[in-house]
């Protein structure tokens, strides 16, 4: 038997293990799939350090993923793909065009809203890249924006996917620290809505001073109400996933479940998809989850073996010994996250630093909650973040514009976003309107 | 031989895709049972959950197929071909060391299980059945790292530029 009890001095840092974790930066850098390099290193880690059984990664591999929250991600992220191709996107961007098109700056508020709309049903952020990309620049380039800040304003908007509620991000963050993805959900409705108005405000800020858009278009009712009666169904569907979860009718992957049936349901009647497209949908979710659940399953024994070695603790007493001031932790946090962000996706960040990095937030009063969705944010603005911004590849394959070109427009929603995250951070409130 | 191509093709998807479909048919089920009949059924959650154990394993053989997997290529993208191949080799020689480790480690549970015949909470249904999941996917997944270790080290070999990434979403 071990003892969970002995003081850390018991574990100490031996070469093995320190070699152990420097040896998973280094098969990061080289390349290494995530998942591999997370594995080979927490068997390391475990055969090194002796805090817990080696049978242990054998059992993550199994018990660790029978969660039935779970569930949600391959199904949350075949919603996004269904709306794509089902063309319920198009139809949710009109709505939002004969929202907001009017005003000044209104075109690419519009587009910034179609996103966020997306993101009320998709719990991914790739597929809404993709599909605004494709259906918003070009209108966004007639109406006389440059390209590469029409890709910047899309790539930008679409990282509401995974901060706007259903997330898999939320899904995740849950799994791993142990939280309800319905509470997550419900926590992050606001703080999805500030990243969502505050791009929206640098676009308008970025437009008064360049006079990019020139719109001529004028408010009418008739065709709002149109647009509303078309869209009908798709506008239903984030009512229906995130009141069923609110009200407590759902869990989330019922809902997910619920909301995939009803899209396709809605496509095949509709005429947009017939069965034959079925397969191949299904089977892109089914990747995706294959290549996002496995780093979750092997990320879950190292988390256990750092927690138990202390690190996490050491960590919380090396930083508040230079400073326990809550802003400086919150700002050091906000740098390791923008860090992270721009050189890795959201799912390996989320699943090291979560654990990781939640003794610290606690530290200086932030509950777990409120720290996810701190988290996440902040991580959220990796997709925007040069060189790995996910956002910046995906409209890069589909403008044509340089991923760098697109990266130098998507500053001012950088600024914005992190101004927004920084917000969320100081204030809980946002974050627990909801929940107390 | 053709019976082997076909299943190299398309095995995976099958199996997926069946899974799958039942997942969301199972779930939907539920709620509508609860609605209508007002009580859930005992297997509904639980077989749910153990597909997705099977299909999570197998989806992440079908993206080791696809080289899908999420890594970080700032540095190596640097790289000459001869380089970027042989770490892709690396990858997948570290990644069959994991897969023999997962295959230890659970078998272990499943030969127990078989031995005592321990059961599901709801179903009662020998737990082996659901343990399989992982070696089974485990063995897909060292086939599929078989594979790409032959086909990168031809292009180590002839010098060839490295495989990239297959598109998900067009």
């Amino acid at each position: 038997m071990y003892q969970y009890t002995s003081s850390y001095a018991e574990y100490a840092l031996t070469p093995e293990i320190i070699l152990s974790l420097v040896g998973l930066v280094v098969m990061f850098l080289l390349g290494i799939p995530i998942w591999i390099s997370l594995g080979i290193s927490a068997f390391a880690l475990l055969y090194f350090s002796q805090v817990i059984p080696l049978s242990l990664i054998g059992e993550s591999l199994f018990a660790g993923l029978d969660a039935f929250p779970l569930i949600a991600v391959p199904l949350f992220i075949l919603t996004g793909d269904a709306l794509v191709r089902t063309g319920l996107s198009n139809k949710l961007l009109d709505v939002a065009e004969a929202l907001m098109g009017w005003v000044r700056s209104g075109f690419g508020s519009s587009t910034i809203l179609g996103c966020g709309f997306f993101s009320c049903i998709s719990g991914s952020d790739a597929a809404g890249a993709a599909a605004m990309g494709r259906i918003a620049t070009g209108r966004l380039v007639e109406k006389g924006y440059p390209l590469p800040y029409a890709s910047a304003l899309v790539a930008s908007g679409s990282c509401t996917g995974i901060l706007i509620p259903p997330s898999i991000g939320y899904i995740i963050i849950g799994l791993v620290l142990g939280l309800s993805a319905s509470t997550l959900f419900i926590a992050a409705i606001i703080p999805g809505v500030l990243v969502l108005v505050s791009i929206m405000v640098a676009n308008v800020v970025m437009n008064r001073a360049m006079g990019y858009e020139s719109s001529t278009a004028r408010f009418d009712p008739k065709h709002l109400l149109w647009t509303l009666w078309d869209a009908k169904f798709a506008l239903m569907i984030p009512f229906l996933i995130l009141g069923g979860i609110y009200s407590g009718v759902f869990t989330p992957t019922e809902a997910a479940s619920v909301a995939v049936v009803l899209i396709i349901a809605i496509g095949l009647a509709q005429r947009t998809i017939s069965l034959d497209d079925l397969p191949d949908m299904l089977l892109s979710s089914v990747k995706v989850n294959g290549v996002i659940v496995p780093i979750i399953a092997l990320s879950l024994p190292l988390a256990q073996a750092l927690s138990l070695l202390q690190i996490p603790q050491s960590l919380v007493a090396d930083l508040t010994s230079i400073s326990a001031e809550p802003l400086f932790i919150i700002a050091v946090m906000i740098v390791i996250f923008m860090i992270a962000g721009a050189f890795m996706e959201a799912t390996p960040n989320i699943v090291i630093l979560g654990p990781l990095l939640l003794p610290l937030a606690q530290e200086i009063g932030m509950n777990d909650i409120h720290f996810s969705i701190f988290m996440l944010t902040t991580l959220g603005l990796g997709f925007i973040t040069p060189p790995l911004g996910l956002n910046l590849f995906v409209l890069s394959a589909i403008t044509g514009a340089s991923s760098m070109s697109i990266s130098y427009r998507a500053i001012p929603f950088m600024v914005s976003m992190l101004l927004a995250a920084i917000v969320i951070a100081v204030f809980p409130q946002i974050s627990m309107v909801f929940l107390d | 031989m053709k019976l082997i191509r076909f299943l190299d093709r398309n095995g995976e998807k099958i199996l997926a895709l069946w899974l799958y479909l039942f997942i969301v048919v199972v779930i939907f089920n539920e709620v509508l049972r609860r609605f209508v009949l007002s009580y859930s059924s005992l297997w509904g959650e639980e077989t749910a959950r153990y597909s997705f154990i099977y299909m999570v394993w197998i989806g992440a053989a079908m993206a080791v197929k696809d080289r899908l997997h999420i890594r970080i290529t700032i540095l190596v993208d640097r790289l000459n071909y001869r380089l970027q191949n042989f770490f892709s080799l690396l990858a997948w020689l570290l990644g069959m060391i994991l897969a023999v480790i997962a295959l230890r480690y659970s078998l272990e549970p499943f030969m127990l299980s078989i031995k005592y015949q321990s059961v599901t909470d709801g179903l009662r249904i020998v737990q082996a059945w659901y343990l399989f999941a992982v070696p089974f996917g485990f063995s897909l997944i060292m086939i599929r790292f078989a594979q790409a270790v032959i086909e990168d080290a031809r292009r180590l070999v002839a010098n060839q530029p490295p495989r990239g990434r297959e598109k998900l979403f067009q």
